[in-house]
């Protein structure tokens, strides 16, 4: 049935007469005056019971307020802890009292964040997984981690192997007196054994058949970072970063005499050392199938000798993705805008392919900062515009329980000094992906044919 | 605003936006139609909406809104040429032991109040709606027509969702966030997963093709 019906009883009731006075001895609502006498919460079994307290809008003493205990329901439902919540009042220790019970059911909170699995002709297999607890100690913290791992380089058995470890803490609202939205903190680590090849073109023509003879540079990251941030409104966070780092690269082979063919890199051990500050903002109405809103992130860093880092540079990102409702589908504008000034380490440049559906050509996106293709190029200034289409293709109980295809296509711009030649990563500046996505108890997954277009490419 | 003024308040905010889940079952409807002065009412039963198990949820001690919509189409398809919509808002007084009943309609949005005693009675009361104006007998399509019964118990509005929501985005803070790493599965999947159904029922009853013929004249 349209919804135009209910509107048009909405419209007769609101123009309705105003509602009668209660009368004495009336049972609706308007004249009831309990007290909430207690709260209780059933069902928990790991989420903490303080934690829970935390997000309600109802307090032991107060009136009845049946509006503040649906919103108290709805808030505990979109915390993401549990399946059900349901509310209800019982007799209080005498006339007049009344009993809150909350009941809730846990959901599961360990979601998959990642699961990677690509081929490069280097690389001829390579994967991972990413895994996040979203309820740890059952106070709301963030505890995740991932890796992907990719063995020895082809052609070098005797090689370390390529591989990447991140392990994050995060807490998204500590409760500090004071501060109304709660304080976030937050921790990582990463730990990344790559290569960067450094032939003389990204193709690395030269050694196709034999790449375990290209030069190349063999790097270690150990990376920790501390992040402390408040939370000025409901949809806003502003974080500020340090972020300390040691490196150490070494030469294998010789090495190409093109600079741009060079990842940037001290030779031997060196430390990056930065701070940043950033602001996130989103105000969609849905992480899965936004309709409205917007999502936005500001960041910017700065990494300094006066830090105690042999790296003096600065990197500025804009990102940006609004939603719109479309003819009862979702339409997507995203844009990104990077710069990066000074003496930043490649893994602080930007890389063109991260931001495309697909490369024609050898550059394939990262996986967890690890790049396995034989493209070294990171850029200095990055742009993205795009724009993708979703239809929503079912919505049920289940396992799967959402899905929608998704038609995108994006340009992006990259480049190594400002007004200079694009970098072609990838000979169309121009990708587009068609995807299928699935909502489920586990997390949400991305069937992109873009992303398995670009590891044929 | 009263709670059951804002309740209505948010229902009809809900009703202007939100089509009907895709889950929701059609059920068959049972209708009798009587051409009464020139009107067409409608007695229709949506006893299926409200199984014995709804007796915990509409006995909860908070107030509980069920939302009714009944139409005319043609049964070529289009839209409705006759509505009938009405509220009930159910609160069961846990010191009372009984239903205090608000129902609200575009003739009566004050609302005429009732108490029923249990819930056998209540049950009996929602689920036979009788003698509803759909409006003038001569609206009614040409040809066949069928008539269809929307049913929502407790549904939310999207003001009501609005007010609860939060950052929704990556849990991962930090200047490291998303950057950087391709998935086959899980690209995007670094998101809060969150569950933003609060769960409203919403039940479809649909009539089989009816003529004017089925049409009482008294």
């Amino acid at each position: 049935m349209p919804a135009l019906l209910p509107a048009l009883l909405a419209i007769a009731l609101a123009q309705g007469a105003p509602a009668e006075a209660p009368r004495p001895g009336d049972l609706s609502p308007q004249t009831r005056r309990y007290q909430v006498e207690r709260i209780r919460i059933i069902g928990l079994e790991r989420a903490k019971e303080s934690e829970v307290r935390r997000h309600l809008l109802v307090a032991e003493g107060d009136l009845l307020d049946e509006e503040r205990i649906l919103l108290s329901r709805l808030r505990l439902l979109q915390l993401g802890w549990f399946s059900r919540v349901e509310t209800r009042v019982e007799k209080g220790s005498e006339r007049g009292l009344v009993v809150l019970v909350i009941d809730v059911a846990e959901r599961n909170t360990l979601i998959v964040t990642d699961f990677i699995l690509g081929s490069t002709d280097p690389e001829p297999i390579y994967g991972g997984l990413g895994l996040s607890q979203q309820n740890f100690l059952g106070r709301g913290f963030g505890l995740s981690g991932a890796f992907v791992y990719g063995g020895s380089p082809v052609g070098r058995p005797q090689d370390p192997d390529r591989f990447a470890l991140r392990a994050s803490f995060f807490a998204p609202s500590l409760e500090v007196s004071g501060v109304k939205q709660g304080v976030v903190l937050g921790a990582t680590f990463l730990l990344v054994h790559g290569e960067e090849f450094t032939c003389g073109d990204a193709k690395c023509d030269a050694y196709r058949g034999n790449f375990g003879a290209a030069p190349r540079i063999r790097y270690e990251r150990i990376m920790g970072e501390g992040t402390v941030g408040i939370r000025p409104g409901p949809f806003e966070r502003i974080l500020a970063s340090y972020r300390t780092e040691a490196v150490q690269a070494t030469a294998i082979g010789a090495a190409t005499t093109v600079p741009a063919l060079e990842p940037a890199v001290f030779a031997g051990d060196s430390v990056v050392s930065a701070l940043t500050g950033t602001y996130e903002m989103d105000t969609r109405d849905d992480f899965f199938f936004p309709r409205e809103g917007m999502r936005g992130l500001f960041q910017v860093t700065f990494g300094s000798r006066l830090l105690g880092g042999d790296y003096e540079y600065s990197r500025y990102l804009l990102q940006l993705e609004t939603a719109f409702g479309l003819l009862g589908r979702a339409l997507r504008l995203q844009t990104a805008v990077g710069v990066a000034q000074g003496n930043a380490p490649f893994f602080d440049r930007f890389y063109g392919a991260d931001f495309s559906y697909f490369a024609l050509g050898p550059a394939l996106g990262r996986a967890l900062e690890l790049n396995f293709s034989t493209d070294p190029r990171y850029d200095a200034f990055l742009a993205m515009g795009g724009v993708e289409y979703a239809v929503p293709l079912w919505s049920k109980q289940g396992f799967f329980r959402r899905g929608y295809l998704a038609l995108g296509t994006r340009a992006v711009y990259s480049t190594a000094t400002l007004g200079g030649k694009r970098t072609t990563f990838t000979r169309s500046p121009v990708s587009a992906d068609v995807a299928l996505r699935f909502d489920t108890p586990v997390g949400v997954f991305n069937l992109s044919a873009g992303y398995l277009l670009d590891n044929v490419l | 605003m009263t709670a059951g003024r804002s309740i209505a308040a948010a229902l009809a905010a809900l009703a202007l936006a939100a089509p009907p889940p895709a889950f929701a079952a059609t059920s068959q409807l049972a209708v009798k139609l009587v051409a009464r002065n020139g009107r067409l009412l409608a007695s229709v039963d949506v006893g299926a909406a409200f199984a014995p198990r709804v007796e915990r949820e509409l006995g909860n001690g908070l107030t509980n809104v069920i939302a009714v919509y009944v139409s005319v189409l043609p049964s070529e398809g289009g839209g409705p040429a006759l509505v009938h919509g009405r509220v009930i808002e159910i609160l069961f007084d846990v010191w009372e032991e009984a239903y205090a009943v608000t129902v609200k309609d575009p003739r009566t949005p004050q609302g005429v109040p009732l108490v029923l005693a249990d819930f056998r009675a209540l049950r009996a009361f929602l689920a036979e709606e009788k003698d509803l104006d759909l409006g003038p007998v001569a609206l009614l399509p040409a040809g066949a027509f069928i008539v269809e019964a929307r049913v929502e118990v407790n549904p939310i509005s999207k003001e009501q969702l609005h007010r609860t929501r939060e950052f929704i985005a990556n849990p991962a803070g930090g200047s490291r966030a998303g950057g950087g790493s391709r998935s086959v599965l899980g690209a995007m999947a670094s998101f809060l997963l969150r569950e933003p159904e609060p769960g409203s029922d919403v039940h479809l009853f649909r009539s089989r093709p009816l003529g004017h013929g089925e049409v009482v004249a008294r």
